[in-house]
């Protein structure tokens, strides 16, 4: 046996392994791929680097994480989706014990009920959120709560002719393809207006077919703008479809929920609620409907129900609609979710309660107005579209927005997403800015120089 | 008793978190956002609790969940391994961490490097050409690997509508192939266990786009007609789908790639030992033979004059699967797994799974006999029927000694026939010590005794758990809704 048989995370000493193949008559580990075809197996070693100690280990992971730079070390408006909000401490701390990054799906409920309870708050938490109160255990990302919610409504109505505004994150239109394509799904795009950013809705009156099982839009949307969420409401149940809003969580501290507003599917990013950045995940899908879908959400919900003794327990239910049951006639083929995540969620909504969430989200706000104010001040530089924004805004610049981008990462700020990286056909001068409480007003002014001396090279 | 809702906690006007900059007042008007009738009126209901509060609620929560770190979980086909804490330390580097996917790509190189070289890895691992990490989950790999076969036969200009499935398959395969459009076969087992090849040949036919198969199977048996199938499928000119769930039990020793097979997804909580969380964040990283390359999902990690980094020009796609690049997060303790364990750690690993699963079948084998004779793999699949007490029941005894229940019928991600409805699929993996081992064994003995002169105590089992036995009864669908009391 080579010498280093204790690397990595063998348990067994030669002695140990010994006694248990004595124990059952077996001479060698090879006695137990029997059933393996010889000329199958590995012939030696894979051709791996050797095992690296904790130390060592450690330095090669250092090394490539300091080889990116962040937002920490960096000024960022980056937003696009993903959006610098402060993580409290208490969440990594909370998040991180064994007993909950450890454990499975809660299969065994009596083993489980601190996780199943985290669950079910969260599902609470996000429906009153949301105004809407049939709430899942999450789905992987928001992009995949669309596409989720999408096929939902195909379910629901039979119908298989969805609608979906062109102002949704573009990557967010190309995961909901990819995920109907093969269900037989036509899509059709619903235009913006030019003027205002926001949805056009006599095109979306006219788009509306017998077919239209519903209209998907984001707000805000890819250009920072608030839809009037309670008109397309209106539109869509004139004229009998349902309709979906993928929204960014924080914005609903300071307005009406989507259930209060005529939304039938609610499908939330959830990464602004406590969850850093990494580089783009893992991050949190949130899906919230009214009662009368509940049977058509996919994956796990926790409900209440009763112990041997009569006493309040809580377990996986509805499994009927999952995988695991009805196979290829489930709602969906998701098994592992986000649970981590989601606990993530909702310590954070309950850290900051009531009033700190309405506080992130209007300070976000505030600060983000006033970033506009100073920028559009510069001469040139203007929004593209004057409908309302939350904490992100689009602008024009009389520039390529690359060439602002790169003098202002000389001053170590990343000033934002040029709409080009986001759509390929986007003209090559605007510039999605977003702004989070964690920038100070100091920050803020810092970047008005920086931007308004880039501007002017 | 179930731990309480946080809501019950909840002290109005109470917030853990000080949000405030004093340059900029809060509470004045902001009618610019939207209508003013669309403004909120209305509190949300969220729980307010001071800081203190939500940490002691939460730790409290945790002392009624059980995971790895808490004692075996022998949950057959989930694969409860340890989750090395050195992994969860370097994952949350604020390098990556802090982090923003939308940042230049030339600022994130560490990132790539790492993805590329965990690809790279990954590709060794399982001797297939070219890997994507963008799947979120196991089943998100096989939508992925499924589209991409879709993706192949529409590029040859063939129909091919069917996928084959055997009766053992979790539940997800059938599941993504209807998401991909397809029409489930399924085939069944026969009294060894394995696929019926019979039955198989009957269903193979030019409609047939691939056979997705997972070996060793979820009853751990090694699917030994692996070659026999892989040529009569490629004959076919069908596709061959790897099912990685299990791939656990063959790393280091036997490639899928080898076995034939074009197409595959890991879970990387199973094999690379990343933390399941109480239900994910997974990942399912999907890899492929090289003639199916340029349809993985967009980006692809590659080098591109050199220099790994995400390659967006890929007009063959089958198009994204989510936001970003992946489970970044999670890929990075992948990564240090292979990298701590290296070839001879991992090959170890795979001898430890077989081993400890065998020496529990064994061990065993008077009280719950193996449903079948041969060799397992790193999961036992054993009888229930001659316990004096059902055994749905015996293993929730097994909750009161410290011991999570195995797998069965109902409590777990495997579909089972009916004829198994008493068998228990039970995986101790690799890193529990024959010490951890001897005491499960004598836990499950120590149930068996009690079931023959006390069998009531094990039909109300557990006793000394946070609940008592959980009743599922239809009521509970409504009750999600209920309001916490305030």
């Amino acid at each position: 046996m080579p010498a280093d048989i204790l690397t990595g995370y063998n348990v067994h000493t030669d002695a140990d392994r010994a006694k248990m193949l004595g124990a059952m008559g077996k001479e060698t580990i090879a006695d137990l791929f029997t059933e393996v075809p010889e000329h199958l197996r590995v012939d030696g070693l894979l051709d791996l680097p050797p095992a690296m100690t904790e130390w060592q280990l450690e330095r090669h992971i250092r090394e490539l994480a300091g080889r990116n730079d962040t937002t920490i070390d960096h000024l960022s408006f980056l937003g696009g989706g993903a959006y610098e909000h402060h993580v409290p401490a208490v969440i990594d701390a909370i998040a991180t014990r064994g007993e909950f990054l450890t454990a499975y799906t809660p299969y065994q409920p009596e083993m489980a009920q601190g996780i199943l309870r985290f669950l079910h708050d969260f599902q609470i938490t996000m429906g009153r959120l949301l105004g809407l109160p049939a709430v899942n255990c999450s789905v992987y990302d928001g992009a995949t709560a669309l596409a989720e919610s999408a096929w939902m409504t195909c379910r629901i109505t039979g119908k298989k002719h969805l609608l979906i505004a062109e102002s949704i994150w573009v990557e967010y239109q190309t995961v909901l393809e990819t995920y109907l394509r093969g269900r037989g799904v036509t899509i059709e795009v619903v235009r913006s207006d030019e003027e205002s950013g926001q949805i056009d809705s006599d095109h979306l009156s006219e788009c509306i077919q017998s077919e239209t099982s519903a209209f998907l839009f984001q707000s805000p949307n890819r250009y920072g703008v608030v839809e009037n969420m309670t008109q397309i409401g209106n539109i869509c149940h004139d004229q009998g479809i349902m309709n979906v809003m993928a929204s960014y969580p924080i914005l609903f501290g300071l307005k009406k929920s989507p259930g209060d507003s005529g939304v039938d599917i609610a499908v939330c990013e959830g990464q602004p609620l406590g969850m850093h950045l990494n580089a783009g995940g893992p991050y949190l899908g949130i899906i919230a409907t009214k009662t009368e879908f509940e049977g058509h959400l996919p994956g796990r919900i926790v409900g209440e129900c009763n112990d041997l003794k009569g006493e309040d327990a809580l377990a996986l239910v509805k499994e009927e609609r999952e995988q695991h049951v009805a196979r290829h006639e489930a709602t969906s083929h998701i098994c592992s979710n986000q649970a981590n995540l989601a606990l993530r969620a909702l310590i954070y909504l309950s850290l900051l309660g009531e009033r700190g969430f309405r506080n992130v989200a209007e300070l976000s706000a505030r600060k983000a107005r006033y970033l506009e104010q100073r920028l559009t001040a510069v001469e040139g530089v203007s929004r593209v579209f004057s409908g309302p924004f939350f904490n992100e805004f689009l602008l024009n610049l009389p520039r390529p927005a690359a060439d602002v981008l790169a003098t202002l990462r000389e001053q170590k700020i990343f000033g934002g997403i040029p709409m080009t990286q986001l759509d390929p056909e986007a003209p090559d001068n605007q510039l999605l800015i977003a702004v989070t409480e964690t920038k100070s007003q100091a920050d803020l002014d810092h970047m008005v120089e920086v931007f308004a001396a880039a501007i002017e090279i | 008793m179930t731990p309480d809702s946080i809501y019950t906690k909840s002290r109005p006007g109470v917030s853990g978190a000080s949000i405030v900059d004093h340059d900029f007042a809060l509470g004045g008007s902001l009618d610019d956002l939207c209508a003013p009738e669309d403004l909120r009126d209305q509190p949300i209901g969220l729980p307010e609790l001071s800081e203190i509060d939500v940490v002691r609620h939460f730790t409290n929560l945790s002392r009624q969940a059980h995971g790895v770190d808490n004692g075996p979980y022998p949950l057959g086909s989930c694969t409860m391994k340890y989750n090395p804490k050195r992994n969860d330390k370097l994952a949350m580097l604020d390098g990556f961490g802090k982090a923003h996917p939308h940042q230049p790509a030339d600022t994130l190189s560490g990132v790539w490097d790492l993805l590329w070289k965990l690809q790279n890895g990954i590709a060794e691992i399982t001797g297939m050409d070219a890997v994507t990490l963008q799947p979120a989950a196991g089943a998100h790999g096989e939508f992925t690997g499924l589209l991409v076969m879709k993706k192949h036969f529409e590029k040859l200009g063939e129909k091919r509508k069917t996928i084959l499935i055997p009766d053992t398959a979790h539940g997800t395969n059938p599941a993504s192939a209807a998401m991909c459009g397809f029409t489930c076969r399924i085939i069944p087992t026969n009294d060894k266990g394995l696929m019926d090849l019979e039955s198989f040949e009957e269903h193979l036919n030019d409609d047939v786009a691939g056979l997705m198969i997972t070996n060793p199977s979820t009853l751990g048996l090694f699917e030994e007609n692996i070659e026999l199938i892989a040529e009569k499928i490629h004959d076919n000119g069908s596709l061959l789908y790897y099912d990685g769930a299990n791939l656990n039990a063959i790393m280091g020793l036997i490639r899928p790639g080898d076995m034939g097979f074009d197409v595959i997804h890991i879970n990387t909580h199973k094999t690379l030992s990343t933390p399941h969380g109480g239900g994910g964040p997974g990942a399912g990283p999907c890899g492929v033979k090289k003639f199916l390359e340029p349809y993985l999902p967009t980006p692809v990690v590659r080098p591109v004059d050199g220099i790994p980094q995400p390659d967006y020009d890929r007009p063959e796609a089958v198009g994204k699967v989510k936001t970003f690049f992946g489970h970044i997060e999670v890929l990075i303790r992948a990564y240090c797994y292979i990298l701590a364990n290296g070839p001879i750690g991992l090959k170890t690993a795979t001898e430890n799974a077989v081993l400890n699963a065998n020496y529990m079948k064994h061990q065993l084998g008077d009280l719950l006999p193996s449903v079948f004779p041969q060799n397992c793999m790193h999961e036992c699949l054993l009888h229930g029927g001659s316990l004096e007490v059902r055994g749905a029941d015996f293993v929730k005894r097994l909750i009161d000694f410290g011991v999570h229940p195995p797998t069965l019928v109902g409590a777990g991600c495997v579909h089972f026939a009916e004829e198994f409805d008493e068998a228990m699929l039970i995986e101790p993996t690799e890193t529990e010590s024959v010490v951890s081992l001897d005491f499960v064994i004598e836990q499950f003995r120590k149930v068996a005794r009690e079931a023959a002169v006390a069998p009531y105590m094990i039909e109300t089992a557990p006793h000394h758990a946070s609940t008592a036995k959980v009743i599922h009864n239809e009521a509970a669908w409504m009750s999600i809704y209920e309001e916490p009391e305030d």
